[in-house]
């Protein structure tokens, strides 16, 4: 690592020799094949693509409650759900559509919500189907725009898994099943805790070479995610603000020297102690510095239309601007979303990369929001949350109308894991299978991808629901469709080649169905 | 040493033969108010540090950062006396005393104001630099992220009294046994807001209702035995390639029933329910509910049979003797030493110990040599003596600083007054302008990084090295970390004081500026010399020093004139020259690493 001091590479030079090395270094002597077959791949997947498009995939860490995002309302359904969910002290049963919503009622409580927000699918599979009160702006994006489509029962599977197959300790299951840090690993790089490359960054490993820098090819607008890391390509992280300037202010010095900061520079790119650690430091100091100087000028600003709202004096602040602001269904007063905020950055990352300046034809993106483990107060938190999410998509695709560029971006929600069936008094606890959305103007949406499970009873004497096919234990639901079903789907849509795809999607050759036909 | 220590230790492990070893002195209180006071005479023990960077590299370790009196005590104690001197060290204040105190304070000048979150977070960075019980505090900050409690969550949040407790906790329990440290964490009020397991009721067969499983299940992912099963030194168990679990659904629901009857300490327990799911009932509730620990509502507590891990607890046992059995199962597996003892090295010595590392303290945790399992000192003593933690571990050892550590380290190194006196360092959550960490503040019970995250695409990677810290280190927190430290080194570091016009703690440079003075034309060596020993226990490499005192020798300091009109002039160039010298130092990779 001491070539950080030499003056022979320039930055971007010393940046892809490392970045080289050190994917061959990881890969070893026994991966040399694969790390050939890379090249090969990428060049395959390359095809010609004179468009941008990039994919977000939008993270509920926690493991969200889906049964009480997306509601089948049939009457058979809803009698059980009601049933199952109608416990003291806190029900967490919402209320059949239609409703009216009680204003005296506790804040968050089913009664203050009101009902559930019908939707119409394209093909209802014979039931009836709903959305959680306060995602009014996604009924719309389903039912109205038809930019929205449901992917119902979803989750890691290895293969197709009936519930007897589930009891057999030799049909292969995901390792690690309910447990959130493993689970949030599987959803995102098909491994439990350790992985260190998701499908989103080996994606973006095949496609990055299309795009000038390839530092802006995966990019996190939340915290480090192991879904954007690939085996050349790292993930880059800009803050909600844009990006960091280090050190220096806008004169460039530190304490008023031009020497100083020229110092700091070499120093927190350098590392002169040989140890291993200071090369990744000395590595994300080299990325700060280097895209921070591009985006200085190419990003435009969190206040220029149509990301945010120009103040009408004085410096610009989210928490201001009213295109950020969601209704808080707790205080009744709008509030800074931070989720919007996320997705505000992504846009102008997506506005300033198919543009010339940043000149990239494949990005993947990937904001979060926590909170979702909602053993308790479930009424409460995750109703606040998905208000948020539904505001939140709903600017996400506003603002991508006013770039002209719906059709170029797609987004998908993902999470640890669904939750129980079951209510433990006023929340639930881990699941499995859940409900997720997927969004943009390529999406055929009003429609749903996959087949809605059947939502059972419990046993008169424990807690199994063996009146459906689809749940197990405190009714958690068993998926139907994989993770691999829809990377794949979003892969191939992305350009990613067909051969590429069984090698991105480890489990994708288990099933039937290759692409799960909600892109255009 | 080894075998001082094989000869010490059958002295050592009896209770009895401890207490006289120790030669504790009674004797009366200096100020004559007839009480007698026990004075803790330190004596020494053990190896002494070869030099004062090896001292000042195990106070790295074992404090919030080293200090000129300290490490004097480390060369006058050797290791071991020193942290048996720390053992005996009583805590200055707790942290909920100091939070009650800024509380009271503030609420006497607006009785609507108070400290909040702020307040527990000031606490611990008063205490963590300014307390003589520094073992206690790092162990204690350890275990908080380990038996995470974080005031992110909403409920916890809004409740700093009751997360200082819990903080207090884990400092009074830092030298106890971890069976009973088990105990308290799971029956602290805060811990089952935290984890839900407060209110949480039995079974209801007639409505279909089931246990909260979030304790039980984290109580065993985090808390104790782990996932997988782990031979003593921490590697994986498999049968036919696979790791083999720890635990199943079925075992999680079994130990739920465990967690279930337990909710606030109230003037109606157990009787009224209203104080099981409010903690109040006809309108009397226990001021210090958020501080007590839990206690058991029969008619809340799961009747049936409990079975996980190949316990039973027969149909009808109580809430109170179900939890016995619970934690002692939990404590008695094999699993607990290796995972919990790997964890507590990571977060004092190293990232990637040895298995013989961890398989040394994991033993101790087994047992202290006197059939003692779960002894947390036994298990301190053999982190920090273990040969691995006394030499530096090369290009790979060690650790990456934590943000929290990064910033403790330089304020105890230059000691910061604070002008409030309750140093209010305040939240430093945001990564683009702050550390991007505060105590306290993990994102969730999974703590602010992962043990064994390897960050992709890496040199730690490439190395087979995990490097959990650098999990909360992205492209923006390495410039926001630079930033905060820019302004830290000129300015101090908190909350602005209106008082005098500037940030709360202060340092007092006065001996650094006197190694300013010096011919313009010489390199200000023996500054950055200084800050050397200081920061990196004379670790820094030679390039990094020629750098800095490079760049430090380029701000001009001109000569005094005659009238001496340019002294403020001249003053500010030298502070200049400090403030350089501090910066760089503290901006580069190589301060960031505790080898």
């Amino acid at each position: 690592m001491s070539m950080h001091s030499s003056t022979a590479f320039g930055p971007a030079s010393r940046r892809q020799f490392l970045r080289q090395l050190s994917a061959f270094s990881t890969l070893g002597a026994a991966a040399s094949p694969l790390a050939l077959n890379l090249a090969a791949m990428s060049a395959a997947s390359a095809q010609t693509a004179n468009d941008h498009k990039a994919l977000v995939c939008i993270f509920l860490f926690g493991g969200n409650d889906a049964l009480n995002m997306v509601l089948p309302t049939d009457a058979a359904s809803w009698a059980n759900y009601s049933s199952v969910r109608n416990q003291a002290p806190d029900s967490i049963a919402l209320l059949a559509p239609g409703t009216a919503a009680v204003s005296s009622a506790a804040a968050g409580s089913p009664a203050r919500l009101g009902g559930v927000l019908p939707i119409t699918p394209l093909n209802a599979q014979g039931r009836g189907f709903a959305l959680h009160p306060l995602m009014g702006e996604l009924q719309t994006m389903f039912n109205t725009d038809r930019r929205l489509a449901i992917l119902p029962n979803i989750g890691p599977l290895v293969m197709p898994t009936t519930r007897t197959q589930y009891n057999l300790a030799s049909h292969p299951k995901p390792a690690s099943l309910f447990s959130h840090n493993d689970q949030q690993n599987t959803w995102m790089s098909f491994h439990p805790e350790g992985a260190t490359r998701g499908w989103g960054g080996r994606m973006a490993d095949l496609l990055a070479s299309q795009n000038q820098r390839s530092i802006f090819t995966a990019i996190s607008a939340s915290g480090n995610a192991v879904w954007l890391a690939g085996e050349q390509v790292q993930q880059y992280q800009v803050g909600s603000d844009g990006a960091i300037r280090m050190g220096a202010g806008s004169d460039g010095k530190v304490y008023g020297s031009t020497a100083v900061a020229a110092a700091l520079q070499r120093i927190v790119t350098g590392g002169r102690g040989g140890h291993v650690f200071e090369a990744d430091l000395a590595n994300l100091a080299s990325r700060s510095i280097d895209a921070e100087a591009t985006l200085r000028t190419a990003l435009k600003a969190a206040s220029d239309a149509p990301f945010g709202t120009a103040p009408a004096s004085g410096a610009y602040k989210a928490s201001a601007d009213p295109l950020l602001l969601y209704n808080n269904p707790l205080t009744g007063v709008p509030a800074l979303n931070p989720l919007a905020q996320q997705l505000q950055v992504v846009a102008r990352m997506i506005d300033a990369g198919s543009g010339s300046a940043l000149g990239a034809k494949r990005q993947v993106f990937f904001v979060s929001m926590g909170g979702f483990d909602t053993h308790d107060f479930q009424n409460r938190n995750q109703g606040d949350l998905l208000a948020r999410l539904s505001h939140a998509m709903r600017y996400f695709d506003t603002v991508l109308g006013s770039l002209g560029r719906r059709d170029n971006v797609m987004s998908f929600t993902a999470s640890d894991f669904g939750r129980s069936f079951t209510s433990n008094g006023d929340g639930t606890d881990h699941g499995w299978g859940a409900h997720h959305f997927v969004m943009g103007g390529g999406v055929k949406g009003g429609d749903l991808y996959g087949n809605f499970p059947q939502l059972g009873v419990k046993n008169a004497n424990n807690n199994n629901f063996d009146s459906s096919p689809n749940q197990l234990g405190n009714g958690v639901l068993l998926p139907e469709t994989a993770v691999d079903q829809l990377g794949a789907t979003l892969a191939a849509w992305m350009g990613v080649s067909d051969a590429a795809r069984n090698d991105l999607f480890p489990n994708l050759a288990n099933f039937s169905q290759r692409d799960l036909g909600f892109v255009r | 040493v080894n075998e001082h220590r094989g000869l010490r230790s059958t002295v050592w492990r009896g209770r009895t033969a401890w207490a006289l070893s120790l030669a504790l002195a009674l004797g009366l209180s200096a100020c004559g108010g007839g009480s007698s006071v026990p004075v803790v005479t330190e004596q020494a023990l053990g190896e002494k540090p070869a030099t004062t960077q090896a001292a000042s590299r195990f106070l790295t370790q074992a404090t919030f950062g080293p200090t000129a009196s300290d490490i004097d005590r480390v060369n006058a104690l050797g290791y071991e006396g020193w942290i048996e001197a720390q053992f005996n060290k009583p805590r200055a204040s707790s942290y909920r005393a100091t939070w009650e105190a800024a509380d009271a304070a503030a609420k006497a000048i607006d009785p609507k104001s108070g400290v909040w979150q702020d307040g527990l977070i000031n606490a611990i960075w008063k205490q963590a630099l300014t307390g003589p019980d520094q073992l206690r505090q790092r162990t204690a900050y350890a275990l908080s992220q380990l038996l995470v409690v974080s005031m992110q969550d909403g409920t916890v949040g809004d409740n700093p009294r009751g997360a200082a407790s819990y903080a207090d906790l884990l400092a009074d329990r830092a030298f106890g046994n971890y069976r009973e440290l088990l105990e308290a964490v799971a029956l602290h009020p805060m811990m089952g807001v935290y984890l839900s397991h407060l209110k949480n009721q039995k079974a209801s067969a007639s409505t279909g209702r089931v246990p909260d499983e979030n304790f039980a299940r984290e109580v065993m992912q985090l808390f104790t035995i782990g996932l997988v099963a782990l031979n003593t030194d921490g590697s994986v168990k498999t049968a036919g390639g696979q790791p083999i679990a720890t635990y199943t659904p079925a075992d999680v629901a079994g130990l739920a029933r465990v967690f279930t009857g337990w909710s606030w300490a109230c003037p109606d327990a157990p009787t009224a329910s209203s104080c099981f799911f409010w903690g109040s009932n006809a309108n009397k509730s226990d001021a210090d509910r958020t501080i007590k620990p839990m206690v058991a509502y029969p008619a809340f507590h799961s009747p049936e049979e409990k079975r996980f891990l190949g316990t039973v607890i027969p149909a009808g046992t109580s809430a109170e003797a179900s939890l016995k059995t619970a934690l002692d199962t939990l404590f008695n597996h094999p699993n607990v030493g290796p995972f919990i003892g790997k964890q507590l090295i990571q977060r004092l010595v190293t990232s990637n110990p040895s298995p013989a590392y961890v398989s040394a303290v994991a033993g101790v945790f087994n047992n202290n040599g006197a059939g003692v399992r779960g002894d947390m000192k036994a298990v301190l003593r053999a982190i920090l003596l273990n040969p691995e933690a006394r030499s530096p571990g090369g290009s790979g050892g060690g650790k990456l600083r934590e943000p929290v550590l990064k910033l403790s380290a330089f304020l105890r190194a230059f000691p910061h007054a604070s002008d409030s006196g309750d140093y209010k360092v305040g939240n430093t959550d945001n990564p683009g302008n702050a550390l991007g960490q505060s105590p306290m503040r993990s994102p969730s019970v999974f703590n602010f990084y992962r043990p064994g995250y390897v960050p992709p695409g890496s040199a730690a990677a490439a190395a087979g090295l995990a490097e959990p810290e650098l999990q909360l280190a992205h492209e923006t927190s390495v410039a926001g970390y630079v930033n905060f430290m820019r302004d830290a080194a000129s300015a101090g570091v908190g909350n602005w004081g209106t008082a005098k016009n500037r940030r709360d703690l202060q340092a007092n440079y006065s001996a650094e500026l006197a190694l300013v003075e010096q011919p313009v034309a010489t390199l200000p060596t023996a500054l950055v010399d200084h800050i050397n020993q200081k920061l990196m226990s004379g670790a820094m490499p030679l390039a990094l020093r020629d750098e800095i005192a490079t760049a430090v020798g380029t701000i001009p300091i001109p000569a005094r004139n005659a009238t001496g009109s340019n002294q403020t002039y001249i003053d500010n160039l030298k502070r200049a020259r400090l403030n350089a010298a501090l910066f760089l130092t503290l901006a580069s990779p190589e301060y960031q690493i505790q080898q």
